[in-house]
């Protein structure tokens, strides 16, 4: 290793100026990238934090103080932002385990080779491919009460809840968006397991079938401890994702009934408001959290991540 | 790659705080309406008569064709000023985030803004508009007064009305056979009769639903200088504890908590309620679902007087604008009599001049207009205030949750508190 990097640098030596070390030189060529990526995520996050420590008048123009982090205790203290947090971790705690175990059930069946795969692929594909607000756009009249069709569904069938008003009771508004979501972004997380799937060798299989293990037994001693990579990597997405919801709950119910989330709040104080400083305080509590979980992630399956793809 | 990572986030966060430290400025102060604007430029009606060059009119989306109609025929009428019409989109709040992006960086792209009726104040209050006060008195006697308090904030004007709106109670004839004349009427019948359907979603509609009954009964949002809410009054109780006991009884269905003004203008539709609250618009689409059924301005609160709430647009003329006479002459343009009766026939947009209403062109293509003209003359408009954003949710969102069951007073003493928090927003 070292040779080598001597023996490039000594031939590279004469076409560069003087003094320019490999590290320096690798610098150099990642500047252009480097300096990309400051403008377009270093500076923004920047400036909202910025934003964050002023208030900005919104009576008289162009004027505005400076705060510290008041901004950020007035938010910590509101029972509405922890009414947000809540609801938005309960929403990305049920709505990402039903896709985890939805998505892999999917994964599974797509695996399996029969008549019809390619086209059963490209369907189950369909919700995630259509944009989010059209499909709230959807639930928001499927939902609807009397004339929504699921009401008329539940009612045709004689089940409970066909006279249920969906999204203006707390608790239901809640699982109409979890059963949203779940709709479209399951298939988002069979596409990524199904990827885990197939780099799996058959041979594996073919030995542990030799050695007398039960399908059950090559489905929770293979294929999950292999497919870990994936699923994590899955997991992931959708949860940072997930803490992110905006789209879901501001077609679905504006927030009404205890489903305003953290985006949606920020989203609220900053555009409806105007109240520039308050609003970004909250943007940037919720990069923090995002931000936080997704370190966790890292911290404690990352690791595996890594020595997995190692091993293989 | 995290390390890395959080440490420039950290980097940005300490020169963040650094920079503060340096350059934070500006001291207290509030606004209170008599001051708002205090150095804003005035436009006079002789600017427009002499005015060349060109102007562009922001707007939402022409819909119907009739705002590029109206331009048109403005630039073949009075050549010297060329007007061209940028279309915005057609959600209300996506207008109002398109106009604040330009406003905030002192573009002199629109001339002429379109705004909704309920952010004039924030408007004014943020200096983004001209002070419009001699053209409008120049033609006070020919506005629907109603219409020209949308814009007024102290004794100053900001924009000149576009087009107006108001409430309406719709019933369906064969069920009801005499219109209600009170609120508590309406909804006695609804009760007996089969259902009244309003905008109870937690929005704006919301807010607008309960005002026009809060007006009715004689209640107030702001005192008199706007300093202060008054929303906390024996009204205002009577007049939540009606609706929450329209939700309780069923006079008015709980999906009504979910309704905006589509949502309830099909529950009325399809026969689910008989009473409807909603905006002329529905009046064409009932005559085209062949409905039997009779429209009627917003009843008496019992013991009160009628009242609804002004809706509609106002033009105001951009700051920021290269050609503030232009904007002006165009203005005048699409609010003289001519250019209003064709918003009104063609876009279904009420003229916000009394003389339209009698015209009778007018009168044969909408049927109602006689009825109209009363509704909106028995209008109010909402607090007109830069902070009117926070004033709305703060009603909105406590008005909800009395509808959800909380009680009427506490709901009440929130919003006031929350109304009072607002007014004294920085």
């Amino acid at each position: 290793m070292t040779t080598a990097e001597a023996t490039v640098g000594r031939v590279r030596a004469p076409h560069r100026r003087r003094g320019l070390s490999e590290r320096q030189l690798a610098g150099a060529m990642l500047s252009p990238s480097l300096i990309v990526i400051a403008v377009v995520a270093a500076y923004p996050i920047g400036y909202a934090i910025w934003l964050s420590l002023n208030q900005y008048s919104v009576r008289v123009p162009g004027l505005s103080r400076w705060v510290g982090l008041d901004n950020y205790l007035d938010a910590l203290k509101s029972s509405d932002f922890w009414n947000a947090f809540k609801t938005t971790f309960i929403f990305t705690g049920i709505s990402v385990s039903l896709e985890l175990v939805l998505g892999l059930g999917m994964a599974l069946l797509m695996h399996e080779s029969f008549k019809g795969r390619g086209i059963l692929r490209a369907t189950v594909l369909v919700p995630w491919a259509v944009l989010t607000v059209g499909t709230a756009i959807m639930w928001r009249s499927i939902f609807e009460p009397d004339l929504g069709f699921a009401n008329q569904v539940l009612d045709a069938l004689g089940l409970p809840g066909g006279h249920v008003v969906w999204l203006g009771q707390s608790g239901y508004a809640l699982a109409v968006m979890i059963f949203a979501d779940v709709w479209k972004t399951a298939p988002f997380m069979a596409l990524l397991i199904l990827a885990g799937l197939q780099v799996i060798p058959n041979d594996v299989y073919d030995a542990a079938k030799v050695d007398g293990a039960t399908a059950w037994q090559r489905f929770t001693r293979i294929t999950l401890p292999l497919l870990k990579p994936a699923i994590l990597v899955a997991l992931i997405f959708r949860t940072l994702d997930a803490l992110r919801i905006f789209d879901l709950p501001f077609v679905l119910t504006k927030g009404a009934n205890d489903t305003e989330t953290l985006s949606l709040q920020a989203y609220q104080t900053l555009t409806q408001d105007r109240l520039v400083g308050q609003g970004s305080a909250l943007a940037v509590l919720t990069f923090i959290i995002v931000m936080a979980v997704s370190l966790l992630y890292i911290r404690f399956v990352g690791g595996n991540i890594r020595t997995l793809s190692e091993d293989t | 790659m995290n390390s890395k990572l959080s440490s420039g986030l950290a980097i940005a966060f300490v020169a963040a705080v650094a920079a503060g430290c340096g350059g934070g400025g500006g001291g207290g102060g509030g606004t209170t309406p008599s001051n708002v604007g205090e150095n804003a430029k005035t436009v006079t009606p002789g600017q427009a008569q002499n005015a060349k060059g060109n102007v562009n009119w922001c707007i939402g989306k022409d819909t119907t064709g009739a705002f590029s109609q109206v331009v048109k025929l403005h630039n073949q009428q009075n050549p010297n000023v060329k007007v061209k019409l940028t279309e915005l989109p057609t959600a209300a709040d996506e207008q109002r985030n398109q106009l604040i992006q330009r406003l905030r960086a002192k573009s002199p792209e629109c001339d002429v803004l379109g705004m909704d009726v309920i952010w004039t104040g924030e408007f004014a209050g943020q200096n983004w508009l001209l002070n419009v006060t001699p053209a409008i008195n120049a033609r006070k006697n020919e506005f629907i007064p109603s219409t020209i308090n949308t814009a007024k904030i102290g004794d100053k004007y900001w924009a000149v009305p576009f087009n107006t709106n108001a409430g309406f109670i719709y019933y369906d004839k064969s069920k009801v056979k005499t219109p209600p004349s009170t609120w508590q009427q309406t909804f006695s019948m609804a009760k007996s009769d089969g259902g009244f359907a309003f905008q109870g979603a937690q929005y704006e509609g919301l807010t607008v639903n309960f005002l026009e009954m809060l007006y009715a009964a004689g209640g107030t949002v702001l005192n008199s200088d706007g300093s202060k809410s008054t929303v906390d009054s024996p009204q205002a109780e009577q007049v939540l504890t009606q609706m929450q006991n329209n939700i309780k009884d069923g006079a008015a269905p709980k999906a009504n908590l979910t309704y905006m003004e589509e949502e309830s203008k099909r529950a009325w539709l399809t026969d689910k309620d008989v009473l409807l609250r909603n905006w002329p618009y529905v009046y064409a689409q009932a005559v085209a679902a062949k409905k039997n059924f009779g429209v009627t301005p917003l009843p008496k609160w019992q013991g009160g007087a009628s009242a609804s709430v002004i809706g509609g647009y106002n033009l105001g003329i951009s700051a920021y604008s290269k050609n503030p006479g232009g904007a002006l002459e165009f203005i005048n343009f699409a609010t003289a009599p001519a250019a209003q009766k064709k918003f009104f026939i063609k876009s279904s947009l009420p003229a916000v001049l009394t003389s339209v209403y009698t015209d009778p062109e007018v009168k044969k293509k909408v049927p109602f207009a006689a009825e109209l003209l009363k509704g909106v003359q028995q209008g109010k408009a909402r607090p007109v205030s830069p902070v009117y954003p926070q004033i709305s949710e703060a009603i909105f969102k406590n008005v909800y949750s009395a509808l959800q069951g909380t009680s009427p007073k506490s709901a009440l003493q929130k919003m006031q508190s929350q109304i009072n928090a607002a007014l004294k927003t920085f």
